[in-house]
């Protein structure tokens, strides 16, 4: 089951609600729940839901073991054992096929490849849990005692299939008794809103443009329309991952819970590490705190380790080597941004902006296309086609130009250019008040129009 | 206040559609979408974890949803307002028919200019639409033709039981125009050459040309200046034909990529209009990786001829198509590398051209028959040759109309040198002709 589709909205969230709200008993609420997302994931995995309990068992038992042993060599090898274990759970379900091509390559394998399908949300529920082995490790936090609550932490339908990756540490508190009031809830309401809208009248009409661009026979695509269609594919990643994430943090905040922000308008960037401070934030911090500063950070072998962090990260993006080409690429770009940091910061703010979003825009084919010919071939067409027809791409930007202005206007980091206590931002804010529940209704209505009609309708993010 | 008004009017959304969905009645057949709606499904643990379960729902929910017919018929309004639609630079040209007026003369003339002449030329009058400087013609064959086609190809197979006689009509252009509102001739495309597909009998083989190109829509599929198919056009009929066959089609991987620039082709001669000239086609092509010797024949003899190429490297300009096999010749034997023994005849238009090139990788001698031109006769071919495919390649013009059919239908017994065929045949094959005249 996704978000944005009727099956979620107009049936198991209404269900949800009213059984969760149905008594103030917080053991009543955390069972509800717990129940709610395992039927929301057992919905579209009737079978990878054993493997997604295992790993919660797994880890809550070796949560408790480690905090018992704490400073002891048990604890470590137990939070080394219980980390390759997951580590190893993902490698095999999401990496199998991608490993046996490749070694089949060089040696031929006694056995058939692996054909089994990727659990959903099993690099999001893996990184959680070994965040969460590692803090206890650290002694950041406290194990987790209630098996139902750490069930539910796992398995929390808000967060499971696509993310934001959310640490123990953050909804700790709100696990064992959660306060709803008005203002909550109204501030979850308007960020669902905000985020279906994302999704289904954003993302989806971005994918249409980069299926008809990019999903095509390529030596039909002129230069400007290669550069176009990877521009729609950049709009269709952003508006679908971070529609995803505020669909998410709305749902957590109608449940009483507070998730991390995920995104902050990263097509405002002004260099590329800007950017990924900006992009799927939950997945730059784990990097950081559980890869980059342990190998050493910016102490010693900087630049080894921002390439090795990057690398890692390119590669869960997908088990294809254009994952870890596109995951190489920032690395090296975030290199040679160290270095070049003297030229950066006496360049013009419109003139980094611009080179930041060229490169993000750029990366994007690195990203989509997994075929490293037609890889090459796309790139070649992003600077010299035999086509030059541009026709089609005429009446396409005509036919959307009132939605690309609409794209913009979400991109714009409005936040930070008008600050809290900003004169205009107060009266705006104050005027709006009255507006927002018909526009998150008007937003509400349109989603669920455009998802009448559609029926093509997955979240890109789901395969990761 | 306005916190729990926002809250408020969220649940009311929320729970107010589940509740209509309960409360008002279930309708089980759509009118507009002509099918019946999901039934809620019946539970079963295969069902469940094959997926299919949980599927049937979330469709049954889609199905079921109040006002859903309202919502879909409102969803138009949005697309609207994303933009401004209708901003192509499009017009609409007709053509009277020949020879009613002067300026039909001067069309005369130009016709004569042109390096291949088909039916196209000769035949067609009426609309055509130019958007962006592509043209497209506005027409799409008829189901009734459609079924006199199938029963000249259906006559064939009836006369040639030990062969395999194959149906393989391109559609027009009209049926992949870009902008929505003709978007009804892509459905009258697919109907004309379905009544052909409904109507074969005696085992004749629809090769469905029209599925194959339609699942590739996006791809520009034909000239914008020429009436012909592009490369790609051709070579997704030649998968519908491989797949119909049963044979495995080469990838285009597979062969050797060419290109020929500022190609300006009929349609622009047929319009003279400057936003055409303005957007010159490129032709992309690809030769199978087959030696080859061809032979273009004469009205008699089938083994003696002037030598000929498959690929006319040098072709351009106006004559751009004419890259494959030279353009137009009566008849044409191309011997191929691939020794197999099986041989194949396609009978052709100009739209066959650049799709018959793609069968060297699969005959061991291909013979390619144009329908106008060709003296000599097909049944002797057939028999003498041994050969083991008949595939009828033309353009939707030449299937839908009685002139050509009967063209087709003659080439079995002209040259004076036709085997026995039925009388029913031979009845039609007058009324054919007939009607050339």
């Amino acid at each position: 089951m996704v978000f944005s589709s009727l099956t979620f909205l107009y049936f198991f969230l209404p269900l949800s609600l009213v059984f969760h709200y149905a008594s103030k008993n917080d053991l009543y609420r955390n069972i509800t729940l717990t129940i709610f997302s395992l039927v929301f994931y057992a919905w579209a995995e009737p079978f990878w839901i054993f493997l997604m309990v295992f790993t919660a068992i797994l880890n809550y038992g070796a949560g408790l073991f480690i905090e018992q042993r704490s400073g002891s060599h048990y604890a470590k090898i137990a939070m080394i054992s219980t980390v390759v274990v997951n580590l190893l759970l993902l490698i095999a379900f999401k990496y199998g096929g991608f490993l046996y091509d490749n070694l089949n390559y060089f040696i031929s394998l006694p056995f058939d490849k692996p054909t089994n399908t990727l659990p959903i949300g099993i690099s999001f529920y893996t990184f959680m849990v070994i965040s969460y082995i590692v803090d206890i490790y650290r002694r950041e936090i406290k194990a987790q005692r209630n098996p139902l609550n750490f069930l539910m932490f796992i398995s929390l339908f808000q967060h499971l299939v696509a993310g934001p990756i959310v640490r123990y540490s953050q909804i700790e508190a709100q696990i064992a008794r959660r306060k709803v009031d008005w203002s909550q809830l109204s501030s979850g309401v308007t960020r669902f809103s905000i985020g279906l809208f994302k999704k289904v009248a954003i993302a989806n009409v971005a994918g249409v443009l980069v299926d008809k661009y990019l999903n095509t026979q390529l030596f039909e695509l002129s230069s400007v329309e290669s550069w176009f269609g990877i521009l729609m594919f950049s709009v269709q990643l952003y508006f679908d991952f971070s529609g995803y994430s505020d669909m998410a943090i709305g749902l957590a905040k109608l449940f009483g819970f507070d998730f991390h922000e995920n995104f902050r308008h990263p097509y405002a960037a002004v260099s590329v590490a800007d950017f990924y401070r900006r992009w799927h934030i939950s997945l730059g911090k784990f990097f950081r705190d559980y890869v980059y500063i342990p190998m050493g950070g910016n102490r010693k072998y900087h630049d080894r380790n921002i390439f090795v962090v990057w690398f890692l990260t390119g590669f869960w993006h997908g088990a294809n080597w254009n994952f870890a080409l596109w995951g190489a690429y920032f690395g090296i770009l975030m290199i040679l941004e160290k270095h070049m940091k003297f030229i950066l910061d006496k360049t013009p703010r419109i003139f980094k902006h611009s080179y930041t979003l060229l490169l993000i825009v750029f990366s994007r084919a690195l990203f989509y296309f997994t075929d490293f010919k037609q890889l090459r071939y796309f790139v070649g067409n992003l600077f010299y086609s035999t086509n030059n027809s541009t026709s089609g791409l005429k009446s396409d930007i005509s036919a959307h130009i009132f939605w690309f202005a609409l794209v913009v206007l979400f991109c714009i980091p409005w936040d930070e250019i008008f600050h809290k206590e900003h004169q205009f931002r107060v009266k705006a804010e104050k005027s709006y008040l009255y507006l927002q529940p018909f526009v998150n209704a008007c937003l509400i209505f349109i989603s669920t129009m455009l998802l009448v009609n559609a029926t093509f309708n997955p979240f890109l993010y789901t395969r990761f | 206040m306005n916190k729990k008004i926002n809250v408020l009017l969220f649940f009311t959304v929320l729970f107010g559609f589940p509740l209509l969905t309960l409360l008002l009645p279930k309708v089980d057949y759509s009118e507009d979408e002509k099918r019946k709606l999901a039934q809620f499904p019946v539970f079963s643990w295969e069902s469940y974890l094959a997926g299919h379960w949980t599927n049937k729902i979330d469709k049954y929910f889609d199905d079921h949803f109040p006002f859903r017919r309202a919502l879909i018929s409102w969803t138009p309004l949005f697309h609207a307002a994303k933009g401004f639609e209708s901003k192509n630079e499009e017009r609409v040209v007709v053509f009277k028919r020949k020879g009613k007026s002067p300026k039909e003369q001067a069309k005369a003339e130009i016709r004569d200019t042109l390096t291949f002449l088909d039916e196209f030329e000769e035949n067609f009058s009426g609309a055509m639409v130019i958007i962006d400087g592509c043209v497209y013609p506005m027409g799409a064959g008829s189901p009734k033709m459609g079924k006199a086609f199938a029963s000249m190809v259906s006559e064939y197979a009836q006369r040639f039981p030990e062969i395999r006689v194959f149906s393989a009509v391109a559609p027009l252009s009209s049926a992949f125009i870009p902008v929505e509102k003709y978007r009804h001739y892509n459905t009258k495309n697919r109907n004309s050459l379905l009544a052909i597909k409904n109507n074969l009998t005696n085992g004749a083989i629809f090769s469905d040309v029209f599925e194959e190109l339609n699942n590739h829509s996006r791809t520009k599929l034909y000239f914008g200046t020429d009436h012909h198919w592009k490369p790609i056009g051709a070579y997704y009929a030649y998968v519908a034909f491989c797949k119909s066959a049963g044979i495995q089609p080469v990838p285009l991987t597979k062969m050797t990529k060419k290109v020929k620039y500022n190609f300006v082709g009929t349609m622009y001669q047929y319009t003279k209009d400057p936003t055409v000239k303005a957007h010159p086609d490129t032709m992309e092509y690809w030769e199978p990786q087959v030696e080859t010797v061809a032979t273009n024949l004469g009205s008699q003899s089938t083994t003696k001829g002037t030598s000929a190429k498959v690929f006319y490297e040098t072709s351009s300009g106006g004559n751009t198509y004419s890259t494959f096999l030279g353009g137009d010749h009566p008849l044409m034997r191309i011997q191929t590398s691939v020794k197999n023994g099986k041989k194949a005849v396609v009978v052709k238009n100009s739209m066959g051209n650049a799709f018959a090139v793609y069968l060297i990788s699969h005959y061991e001698e291909v013979w390619v028959v144009d329908l106008r031109y060709s003296k000599q006769n097909l049944a002797k071919i057939i028999r003498e040759q041994h050969i083991n495919d008949l595939v009828f390649a033309v353009g939707m013009y030449a299937a839908m109309s009685n002139g050509t059919i009967g063209m087709m239908r003659r080439l079995a017994f002209q040259g004076g040198t036709a085997e026995k065929g039925t009388k029913a045949l031979k009845n039609t094959t007058r009324l054919g002709t007939d009607s050339i005249k």
